[in-house]
C-alpha cells in the first residue's frame, strides 16, 4: 500500500510562467489531503504532479510502498474524478462502468453494481440500460465517482468532485472520500468549496513558491 | 509492481470492444471510410469509362483508393477520445501499450472491414479479374497490417496538432511508402497471374514487423 | 570558419569551371552534377543528423537537442530541394527528360515528402513541449523507411543513375580530376551544413 508522497525541490513551468518553484513537502495516506487556492494557482497541475501523471522540469516527486515506485509501476493505481476527464457518451452507465474496472481487472457482478450504485445514488435498475449521453452533468459526476471507487485504486485524485452536486449528494461524497482515506488510501482532494475544506484533515494552500 | 503482459491483453481487448461498440453506435468513421472508398471508386470508374486499364494501372489505382479511404477512417482514431475528453480518462485507466495495441486492432479490423466491402465492387466496376486470389489476399493482409499500424500511431501524433486539416496523409503516406511500393507490384502479379514475388511478400511482413515495433516503442514518449 | 568557407568554395567554383574538363559529350552545363552530388549528399546527412538529434531529445529531454532536430530538417528540406532541381536539370541534359521516377529520383521525391510532412507537422502543433516529442517521433519513423527505399527500390525497378562512385570493382569510374573535384565538393558542401549547424 502506499503510504507517502514526496515533493523534492519541484519546479515547474507552463508557457514562460512559473507554477512551483522548489517545493518540497510530503502528502501522507490515510488522511484527506485538501489543496486549495485561487484559480490559476495549479490545483490540477499540483494533483497531476502527485501522481506522476506529468514530469516537473526540476526536482523530483516519490511515491513509496515498500520501496519507490516508478511511473508504470504506480499508473494503474490511481484512480480520478477531474472535470477535464470524461466518460464515454455512447456507452451506457453500465457499459462505461463495466469498461473501466475491467481495464484494471476487476469483474462486477449485478450485486456490486447495484450495491455501488446505491452508494453514490444512482439507481442503476433506470439509469443502467440508459446512454450517458443523456446524463445530468451531476449524474454524470456521481458515475464517475461511481468508477473511482469500483477501481479500488490507492491514490485517488479529486478535482472540485461535488462541483454540480446538491446538498445530500455532496455529503455522500464526502463521507466516501473520508471513508477512503480511514481505508489507508491516499487521498489528494482540490477545491474551492467550504463544505469540501471542511471535510479535509489537512490543507495545502497553493500558490506554494 | 508492473502490469503483466495477460494484463495487458486483457485491457487491450477491452478497449477494442469498447471502440467496436462504439464505432457501431456513432458510425460516422465507419460510414466516412466506405463513402469515400465508394466516391473515389466511382469517381476513378467514370472518369476511364469504356478504357481497358493495365493489371499495373489497376493495382496502383486499388491502393491509392485503399490509402485515401483508410485516412479518411483511421486519422480520428484517437482525436474522437481527444475531442470528447475520454483520452485522459483512458490513459489514466489502461496501460499506454494496452491503448496502442487496442486501438492498433480496432485500425485492423475497420480496415478489413474496408477493403472487404471495397473490393468486389473495384473488381467489379473495373471489369477486372483476378488470377492468384491468395496472393491478393495475403497482399492485402500485409498492407492492412502496415497501414494500421504505421497509422494508428500517426493518429497519435496528429491528436496534438491544431490544425488538422490534412495532415494525417501527408504524414502517413512517406511512412507507408515502402509497403506501397511491393504491394502494388504484388497486386498486380495477383491480377495478371504469372510470377510469383515471394520476396516482396516477405520485405512487406518485414517492414510490418519493424513498424509495429516502432509503433510500440515510440508511443512510450508520446504519453 | 566563414572566411575560409568563401574561400574554399570559390576555389572550388573556380577550379570546375576552369580546370576540369567537360563531362564526355555533355557540355559545360552539365557540370551542375558537381552541385547537384554535394547537395544530395547533404540532404541525406541532415535527415540522419535530425533523427540522431531526435533521439538524442526523446532520451535526454533537452529542448536544445530539439531545436537541432528542427534545424537539420529546415536544412535539409532547402538541400534537398536545390538537389532535386538541379539533378532534373542534369537529367533534361543526360536522358532527355526532367523526370522519370528513376529510383534515385523516388528516393529523393520521398525525402522531400518526409521534410515536408515534418516541417507541417511542427507548423501544426504549437505547444512547445508536445511538438518537440510529436516531431521527434516522426522523425524517427520516418528513418525506417530509408533502408527500405534504398535497397527495395533498386531491385524493383531498372535505374538509370549512374554507377555509384566507386563500383563494385572498387576502381573509379571517371577521370581523376573529376572525382577529385566533386570529393572536394563534396566536403566543402558538408562543411557548409555544419557552419549553418552550429550557427546561432
Amino acid at each position: 500500500m502506499i503510504d507517502e508522497i514526496i515533493f523534492e525541490d519541484v519546479g515547474l513551468s507552463f508557457g514562460g510562467r512559473e507554477i512551483f518553484k522548489s517545493v518540497s513537502l510530503k502528502i501522507k495516506a490515510g488522511r484527506v489531503i485538501g489543496i486549495v487556492g485561487q484559480n490559476g494557482a495549479g490545483k490540477s497541475t499540483f494533483l497531476k504532479l502527485a501522481a506522476k501523471i506529468i514530469q516537473p522540469d526540476t526536482g523530483e516527486i516519490k511515491i513509496h510502498d515498500e520501496k519507490f515506485l516508478s511511473r508504470a509501476e504506480i499508473l494503474h493505481r490511481i484512480a480520478a474524478v477531474t472535470p477535464e476527464m470524461k466518460i464515454y457518451d455512447d456507452l451506457t452507465a453500465e457499459e462505461n462502468l463495466n469498461f473501466f474496472s475491467r481495464l484494471r481487472g476487476k469483474i462486477l457482478t449485478a450485486e456490486k453494481i447495484f450495491e455501488l450504485g446505491g452508494r453514490v445514488g444512482l439507481d442503476f435498475e433506470i439509469f443502467g440500460r440508459e446512454r450517458v449521453k443523456n446524463f445530468s452533468t451531476g449524474m454524470r459526476q456521481r458515475l464517475k465517482f461511481l468508477i473511482l471507487l469500483s477501481v479500488d485504486a490507492e491514490i485517488l485524485l479529486l478535482d472540485e468532485p461535488t462541483a454540480n452536486l446538491d446538498d445530500a449528494g455532496k455529503k455522500i461524497f464526502l463521507a466516501e472520500i473520508k471513508n477512503a482515506a480511514q481505508s489507508g488510501k491516499t487521498v489528494l482532494l482540490a477545491t474551492n468549496d467550504k463544505l469540501d475544506a471542511e471535510a479535509c484533515d489537512e490543507i495545502i494552500k497553493l500558490p506554494i513558491i | 509492481m508492473k502490469l503483466s503482459n495477460s494484463r495487458l491483453f486483457e485491457q487491450g481487448a477491452a478497449i477494442f470492444r469498447k471502440d467496436f461498440l462504439i464505432g457501431l453506435r456513432r458510425r460516422a468513421s465507419f460510414a466516412a471510410m466506405a463513402m469515400f472508398a465508394l466516391t473515389s471508386l466511382a469517381a476513378l470508374s467514370l472518369a476511364t469509362r469504356g478504357e481497358i486499364l493495365e493489371p499495373k494501372i489497376l493495382a496502383a489505382l486499388l491502393w491509392v483508393v485503399i490509402f485515401f479511404a483508410a485516412s479518411a477512417g483511421i486519422s480520428g482514431t484517437f482525436d474522437d477520445e481527444e475531442t470528447a475528453g475520454t483520452l485522459s480518462t483512458l490513459k489514466l485507466y489502461a496501460a499506454p501499450q494496452a491503448v496502442l495495441f487496442g486501438k492498433m486492432f480496432f485500425t485492423f479490423a475497420s480496415l478489413a472491414a474496408l477493403i472487404i466491402f471495397l473490393l468486389p465492387i473495384f473488381l467489379v466496376l473495373f471489369d477486372c479479374g483476378v488470377e492468384e486470389i491468395f496472393l491478393l489476399v495475403t497482399t492485402i493482409f500485409f498492407g492492412a497490417v502496415g497501414i494500421s499500424s504505421a497509422g494508428t500511431l500517426t493518429a497519435a501524433l496528429t491528436t496534438s496538432a491544431t490544425v488538422k486539416g490534412g495532415l494525417f496523409p501527408i504524414l502517413l503516406f512517406p511512412v507507408t511508402l515502402p509497403i506501397f511500393l511491393p504491394a502494388i507490384r504484388l497486386t498486380e502479379f495477383a491480377f495478371a497471374g504469372g510470377e510469383c514475388g515471394a520476396e516482396f511478400l516477405i520485405l512487406m511482413a518485414i517492414y510490418d514487423a519493424i513498424l509495429i515495433t516502432a509503433a510500440s516503442i515510440l508511443y512510450d514518449y508520446l504519453d | 570558419m566563414l572566411k575560409f568557407l568563401v574561400a574554399l568554395t570559390a576555389a572550388i567554383i573556380a577550379a570546375i569551371i576552369f580546370f576540369v574538363p567537360p563531362v564526355k559529350g555533355l557540355g559545360d552545363l552539365a557540370k551542375i552534377i558537381f552541385f547537384h552530388v554535394p547537395t544530395a549528399w547533404v540532404s541525406v546527412i541532415a535527415f540522419f543528423t535530425s533523427a540522431f538529434y531526435a533521439a538524442k531529445f526523446l532520451r535526454t529531454g533537452e529542448f536544445s537537442c530539439d531545436e537541432l532536430s528542427a534545424k537539420a530538417a529546415r536544412l535539409g528540406f532547402i538541400f534537398v530541394l536545390l538537389a532535386t532541381i538541379s539533378g532534373a536539370i542534369f537529367s533534361k541534359l543526360t536522358w532527355g527528360t526532367f523526370w522519370n521516377w528513376d529510383p534515385r529520383q523516388t528516393t529523393i521525391f520521398v525525402l522531400i515528402l518526409i521534410y515536408g510532412a515534418y516541417l507541417t507537422l511542427r507548423a501544426a502543433v504549437s505547444a512547445e513541449k508536445i511538438r518537440a516529442k510529436v516531431s521527434a517521433v516522426y522523425s524517427l519513423l520516418s528513418v525506417l523507411t530509408v533502408p527500405f527505399l534504398v535497397f527495395i527500390l533498386p531491385r524493383m525497378y531498372f535505374s538509370l543513375h549512374p554507377e555509384p562512385v566507386l563500383n563494385s570493382a572498387g576502381r573509379p569510374e571517371m577521370d581523376a580530376e573529376i572525382l577529385i573535384a566533386l570529393i572536394a565538393a563534396v566536403i566543402d558542401a558538408t562543411l557548409i551544413f555544419w557552419w549553418l549547424m552550429r550557427k546561432k
